[in-house]
C-alpha cells in the first residue's frame, strides 16, 4: 500500500511517518509540504492513501482532494488538522477519516484501518468536492493539466464553455480544460457575478460591455476584449432580470 | 415624538406655566374696563388655544436645529416669519372667540371690546410664540446631551467588551493544538527540544494569563511575550519563519494596551507565513514620535491568494480597542503593498 503525507509542517509529517513505520506493508512514497507538490506526487506515484492537512499554502486540502484523481482512481484520504470545524465538510467529501492534531496511536490506527476498508471503488473526486462546497460560493478554481496545477482566482475568469464532460475555462487569454459539467460549476459560482447566458456558456458579468441583437432571435454578448459569445433567449431573460434588480 | 406631549408631567408643567400668563391677560383686560367675566373667559380660552397651538414650535425647532458654529442669524428670518404667522393665527382666533362668546348671556359686549385690543394681542401672540420656541430649543438641547451621554456609555461598554473578547481570543486553540502536535512529534525525535517547547509554551501561557489581568503593560513586556510566542512558532515552521525586530529603546518603556500586538502577529503567521511555501520574514517595528507610540507589523503574503475582504476579526478588535480608549487620537491603517501586508498603529503614550 502506497501512502502520501501532505503537511506544510515538518514535525506534523514526522508524526504520521513515525506511526506508519509500525506498518511494513505501507510504503511512504512521498512527503509534500504544499498542495502543488501533493498533486504532482499523486500523479507520479498513484498512492492508495493520502494523509492530508487542510490549512496549507497555495492549495488547501479540499482543493488537493479535488485534483487527486489520477487515471480514474482516487486514493483514500485521511484529513489531519488542528481545526475541527472542517469535519462535516470532510465527510461530505467522503474522506476516510478526520484526525485532529494531536492524536493518539490508537486513534491513528483506527484511521488507518478505516482507510484500508474504504480503499477501492469510489466516486470521482471533482463531483464530490463540488458537492461538499454546497452553499459556499467558490473563490477560485483549481485545474490540473498533466502534472501542472493552475489556480484561477474567479476575478480573472472571463467565461466558461461546456465541452461534453469538460468545461473550457477562459482566463487571461488562455484556455484550460477541467473535467466537470457546466451545471455543477454553475452551482458553485456566485449567481450575482456569473450568469448562464447560453446552454453552453457562463459569463463573468464584469466582462460584459453590451448585448447586440443582429437578427430577430439571435443575440451576442460583446466582451471587453472584443470577443463575442452567443446569448440565448433564456440567457437574455436572466441578464434582464439582473439589470432590473440593479 | 413631541417632547412635551410624550410626557404627561412635562405637559402639566408647561400648561401650569401658562396660568400666570392667562391671569396677566385677564388683569390687562380688566384694566381696560372689561368686566371680570369677560376678561377671564376670553383669557382662559385664548390661553388654552395658544398653549396647544404654540406646541407646533417643535417642528420648526426640529427642522432648523441650532448649529453651535452658525450662530442665531441664519435661522432668524424663519423664526420671525413663523412668529408672525402664529401671532396672526392667535389674533384671528381671539376675534373668532370673542364673537362666539358674545352669543352667551353677560358676554355680548366682547365682540366690540376686542377691536381696540387687536394690536396688543398680535404682539403678545408673537412674543409668546417666540418664548415657547425658545423653550423647545432648550428641551432639544437637553435631550441631545442626554442622548450623547447614552451613546458614550454604550461605546464604553462596547470598548470594554472588545477588550475582553480580544483577551480571550488571545488563547487561540489552534495555536495550542498545533504546538502540542509539534511536541508530540519531538518527543521521539528530539526529546530535549520537546522539553524546550513545553517550557516555552508554559511560559507563554503563564505570561499571557498574567498580562491579561491588566489593561496596560509596558511595551517591553508585550514584546517579551511576542518573542516567546514566535519562538514556539519557529519550532513549528522551522526555517520558514524569520522575525526582524526594529524596536527603538525609548519605546520599550511606553505603556500600551495589553496584548495589542499579539492578534496582529498571529494574523501575520496565519495569513502570511503559513500561506507561503518558502515562508518569509515578519517585521515588527516600534517607535515613539511626538508623544505617540507607533507600531507596525509587516509580513509577506501570497500574491495569488484572494485579497481578504475587509478587516479580519483580530484587526477589527484591535481597532475597536484603540478607538474605545483613545477615540479620534487612535490611528489604524492596514493594507497590502508590494506583496507585503502591513498594519500601522498610532496612539498617544499612556501615563502609567
Amino acid at each position: 500500500m502506497k501512502a502520501l503525507i501532505v503537511d506544510d509542517e515538518d514535525l506534523a509529517r514526522a508524526v504520521v511517518r513515525e506511526h506508519l513505520a509500525a506498518h511494513p506493508d505501507v510504503e511512504v512514497v512521498a512527503e509534500c509540504a504544499n498542495g502543488f507538490e501533493a498533486v504532482k506526487a499523486a500523479a507520479q506515484h498513484l498512492p492508495d492513501l493520502v494523509f492530508l492537512d487542510i490549512q496549507m499554502p497555495k492549495l488547501d486540502g479540499f482543493e488537493v482532494l479535488e485534483l487527486l484523481e489520477a487515471d480514474g482512481r482516487r486514493p483514500a484520504v485521511v484529513f489531519v488538522t488542528a481545526y475541527d470545524q472542517h469535519a462535516l465538510r470532510a465527510f461530505e467529501a467522503q474522506a476516510a477519516d478526520y484526525l485532529l492534531k494531536p492524536f493518539s496511536k490508537e486513534r491513528f490506527e483506527a484511521a488507518l484501518a478505516k482507510a484500508r476498508a474504504v480503499q477501492g471503488s469510489r466516486p470521482p473526486a471533482a463531483q464530490l468536492a463540488a458537492a461538499s462546497r454546497q452553499g459556499r460560493p467558490l473563490e477560485r478554481i483549481v485545474v490540473k493539466d498533466g502534472p501542472k496545477v493552475t489556480v484561477i482566482p474567479l476575478d480573472r475568469l472571463d467565461w466558461v464553455q461546456a465541452q461534453d464532460d469538460y468545461v473550457l475555462l477562459r482566463a487571461e487569454g488562455k484556455n484550460l480544460l477541467k473535467q466537470q459539467t457546466l451545471a455543477s460549476l454553475e452551482a458553485q459560482l456566485d449567481p450575482a457575478r456569473f450568469i448562464r447566458i447560453h446552454r453552453s456558456f457562463i459569463l463573468n458579468l464584469d466582462r460584459l460591455v453590451r448585448v447586440e441583437q443582429d437578427s430577430k432571435e439571435h443575440r451576442e454578448a460583446v466582451l471587453r476584449d472584443g470577443a463575442r459569445l452567443p446569448v440565448s433567449r433564456a440567457g437574455y431573460q436572466r441578464l434582464r432580470e439582473l439589470w432590473e434588480e440593479a | 415624538m413631541h417632547p412635551l406631549l410624550a410626557n404627561r408631567a412635562r405637559l402639566g408643567a408647561y400648561l401650569l406655566g401658562w396660568a400666570p400668563l392667562v391671569a396677566l391677560m385677564a388683569v390687562l383686560g380688566a384694566s381696560q374696563g372689561w368686566s371680570w367675566l369677560e376678561a377671564a373667559s376670553l383669557s382662559l380660552a385664548l390661553g388654552l388655544f395658544g398653549a396647544f397651538l404654540f406646541l407646533t414650535a417643535w417642528y420648526l425647532c426640529r427642522a432648523l436645529p441650532l448649529d453651535p458654529k452658525g450662530g442665531l442669524r441664519a435661522h432668524a428670518p424663519a423664526w420671525i416669519i413663523a412668529a408672525m404667522v402664529m401671532g396672526g393665527l392667535w389674533t384671528g382666533f381671539a376675534r373668532l372667540l370673542a364673537w362666539a362668546l358674545g352669543l352667551l348671556p353677560g358676554l355680548h359686549q366682547l365682540p366690540v371690546r376686542i377691536g381696540p385690543a387687536t394690536p396688543v394681542l398680535a404682539v403678545m401672540g408673537m412674543l409668546l410664540y417666540l418664548a415657547v420656541l425658545t423653550l423647545h430649543y432648550l428641551l432639544a438641547a437637553v435631550e441631545r446631551s442626554r442622548e450623547s451621554e447614552r451613546v458614550e456609555q454604550e461605546l464604553r461598554v462596547l470598548a470594554r467588551d472588545a477588550e475582553l473578547k480580544a483577551l480571550r481570543a488571545q488563547l487561540n486553540p489552534h495555536f495550542l493544538f498545533n504546538s502540542l502536535n509539534s511536541i508530540s512529534a519531538l518527543t521521539t525525535q528530539d526529546p530535549a527540544r520537546a522539553r524546550e517547547m513545553c517550557v516555552l509554551l508554559s511560559d507563554f501561557l503563564r505570561k499571557s494569563l498574567r498580562l491579561g489581568e491588566r489593561p496596560s503593560v509596558r511595551l517591553s513586556e508585550e514584546l517579551d511575550l511576542l518573542r516567546n510566542y514566535l519562538a514556539i512558532e519557529q519550532i513549528r515552521f522551522g526555517a520558514r519563519l524569520a522575525v526582524a525586530w526594529e524596536v527603538a529603546p525609548e519605546a520599550e518603556q511606553a505603556e500600551v494596551p495589553t496584548l495589542l500586538l499579539q492578534p496582529l502577529v498571529e494574523n501575520a503567521i496565519k495569513h502570511g507565513i503559513a500561506q507561503l511555501p518558502e515562508g518569509g520574514t515578519i517585521r515588527l517595528r516600534a517607535a515613539l514620535a511626538d508623544g505617540r507610540v507607533e507600531l507596525r507589523v509587516e509580513n509577506p503574503v501570497d500574491p495569488d491568494a484572494p485579497e481578504p475582504q475587509g478587516l479580519g476579526m483580530g484587526l477589527r478588535q484591535v481597532k475597536q480597542r484603540l478607538q474605545g480608549r483613545f477615540g479620534a487620537q487612535a490611528w489604524v491603517e492596514a493594507g497590502i503593498r508590494d506583496g507585503h501586508h502591513r498594519v500601522d498603529l498610532r496612539f498617544p503614550v499612556e501615563q502609567p
